[in-house]
């Protein structure tokens, strides 16, 4: 009885993820079989015309996660070093009690801060007809990515050993040369997950990025251009799960988007484990 | 002097990230504090009005709803693995385990949205409820309390389990009578993190388990709710008017006023249990 209430409830949680992606593949299998996969890398997204090419959104999600990583892991790590290395304890304590405040703010809340102090000053700063563009969405995600950058890159440098740090002191070393030649690589696989998580967590943010993302189906001219409205995977998704008839191609297109989501979020978690052993 | 410059780069870097938990949080309660008063979270509006006149009593209830039928689900199911994990799974099944949790872990929460809309909204034919919510949201925080319970289950010294086994209890004798005593606070820590983190997705319910508005008390599980994260959503999406956005900053306040509390007990109930706790297990 006892075994048996172990065992199932093992096997449904280690393969609910199994679970999950079949059902994903089953449900986006129409598409496939419209489409073949050529639709990966169509530019164009328009249901009623029967186009559902994946280049906008997979683009859209690109520039955001990847503006979000390079502005919050210089921030976060900076902050994680001076919380680490030069802060006393209490104060660490309390700078650690703010994160964690952060990290705990719902991210609808974040998407209406967005709204109503980010969209104002982009349109202010670069003079755009509404602020709801990439951009705006990479400032976001990087506010709300820089929590978990920070706390997990902080405990990767607190747990470089005593040891090592007084060896490169006897040797000599000033503070920068400790930093750069002794914490930061020995902390480096630690902060590489933390890189790792938060990037899985960028991709993966909804609502917040809904709501400034601006949801525009159409490649940004020239690609990098960041100032126009655009789409991510899961502004997509969101945005026209309610409208779409279940089990039509528009449907299974949608679902395809959230199978790429889930694949790429996967082999992200992969490769952060890879570097724990 | 190389050093000196390092330092003051990493500080002024470092600044901003200090800065704004507070400035954010400030902005926050600055805006929301107007719209606060006791009518404004208790009163209910039924049917008209649109959600954006009065109280958000239904969508706090809503949430809560949601959040605590999510625990409810995934209670029993994270236990027995956790249980499964520390005691029968050889060395291979612990590494797969771990391997799927943290797995499980990083897989956005909309994409359990799009997978309960299509098993439980369509599939077996909930509805967009309170059920198909509750069971999106189970598979969201499930991870989170395996990994919690698994931790403070580890934390059990080894003695204990030897000496009660050397009196000639049972395995089932041993759950009952030695680990879930002293594991049971590292696990209701776990779940009150977890109603927590409940609490604060918008996306996973956007479309499984809400309405706009019009239900305070849903009829049966398979009815649908009002939630406090969505209404702030569509509050935000749609609402131009003076009012609406008052409204969605107030329901911001209470939401993270919510979180906040359910945090903070965890914090509290995990301070008294043990000096020192760790969510993460498998580092090792």
């Amino acid at each position: 009885m006892l075994r048996f209430w172990l065992t199932s409830s093992a096997l449904v949680s280690g393969l609910t993820i199994l679970v999950v992606l079949g059902f994903l593949l089953h449900a986006s299998w129409p598409l496939l079989m419209d489409q073949g996969l050529a639709f990966v890398s169509e530019p164009e997204w328009y249901p009623y015309e029967e186009l559902y090419g994946l280049a906008p959104v997979l683009l859209g999600s690109f520039w955001s996660v990847l503006l979000a990583l390079l502005l919050a892991i210089p921030l976060g790590l900076s902050a994680a070093i001076f919380a680490a290395e030069l802060m006393p304890r209490q104060m660490r304590s309390l700078i650690r009690f703010g994160m964690e405040l952060m990290a705990g703010i719902p991210s609808v809340v974040y998407g209406l801060l967005g709204l109503w102090i980010l969209l104002p000053l982009l349109e202010n700063q670069f003079d755009l007809l509404t602020g709801r563009s990439i951009l705006a969405a990479g400032l976001l995600l990087a506010v709300m990515i820089l929590p978990t950058l920070m706390v997990f890159s902080e405990e990767a440098i607190r747990s470089v050993a005593r040891e090592q740090r007084e060896a490169a002191l006897n040797l000599g070393l000033d503070w920068s040369a400790r930093l750069w030649q002794v914490v930061l690589p020995q902390a480096w696989p630690g902060v590489r997950t933390a890189i790792l998580l938060a990037m899985g967590r960028a991709m993966g943010e909804t609502v917040a990025v809904m709501l400034v993302v601006g949801s525009l189906d159409r490649l940004p001219d020239p690609l990098y251009n960041l100032l126009q409205p655009a789409q991510t995977l899961t502004s997509r998704i969101g945005r026209e799960m309610a409208e779409a008839a279940v089990g039509s191609v528009h449907w299974a297109a949608l679902i395809m988007c959230g199978l790429v989501l889930a694949l790429v979020a996967i082999s992200v978690s992969l490769l952060a484990q890879r570097q724990k052993i | 002097m190389n050093g000196q410059i390092t330092k003051i780069a990493v500080i002024v870097l470092a600044l901003p990230a200090l800065l704004l938990p507070g400035l954010g949080l400030g902005y926050i309660l600055l805006m929301g504090a107007p719209a606060l008063s006791w009518e404004f979270i208790f009163a209910s509006e039924e049917g008209s009005g649109f959600g954006a006149s009065r109280g958000i009593f239904a969508q706090l209830l809503g949430s809560l709803l949601l959040a605590v039928g999510a625990a409810l689900v995934a209670t029993p199911f994270a236990i027995g693995t956790a249980l499964y994990y520390h005691l029968l799974a050889s060395p291979t099944q612990k590494h797969s385990l771990n391997a799927l949790f943290n797995m499980l872990q990083g897989i956005p929460p909309i994409v359990f949205g799009l997978c309960g809309l299509i098993v439980f909204v369509h599939m077996l034919q909930w509805g967009v409820s309170l059920a198909s919510g509750a069971v999106i949201l189970a598979a969201v925080i499930l991870p989170m309390l395996v990994l919690n319970s698994v931790a403070s289950l580890e934390r059990i010294p080894v003695e204990y389990t030897d000496t009660a086994r050397s009196l000639g209890l049972t395995y089932a004798a041993v759950i009952a009578r030695v680990w879930l005593p002293q594991a049971w606070s590292g696990i209701l820590t776990g779940l009150l993190l977890g109603i927590a983190r409940a609490l604060s997705e918008t996306a996973p319910i956007l479309f499984t388990a809400t309405v706009f508005s019009g239900v305070v008390w849903p009829d049966s599980i398979f009815a649908p709710v009002t939630s406090l994260q969505t209404h702030i959503f569509y509050l935000a999406q749609e609402g131009s008017s003076e009012q609406a956005i008052q409204v969605a900053w107030g329901s911001a306040v209470v939401l993270i006023l919510v979180v906040a509390a359910f945090a903070l007990l965890a914090r509290i109930l995990s301070r008294n249990a043990s000096p020192q706790s760790n969510s993460s297990v498998g580092e090792k």
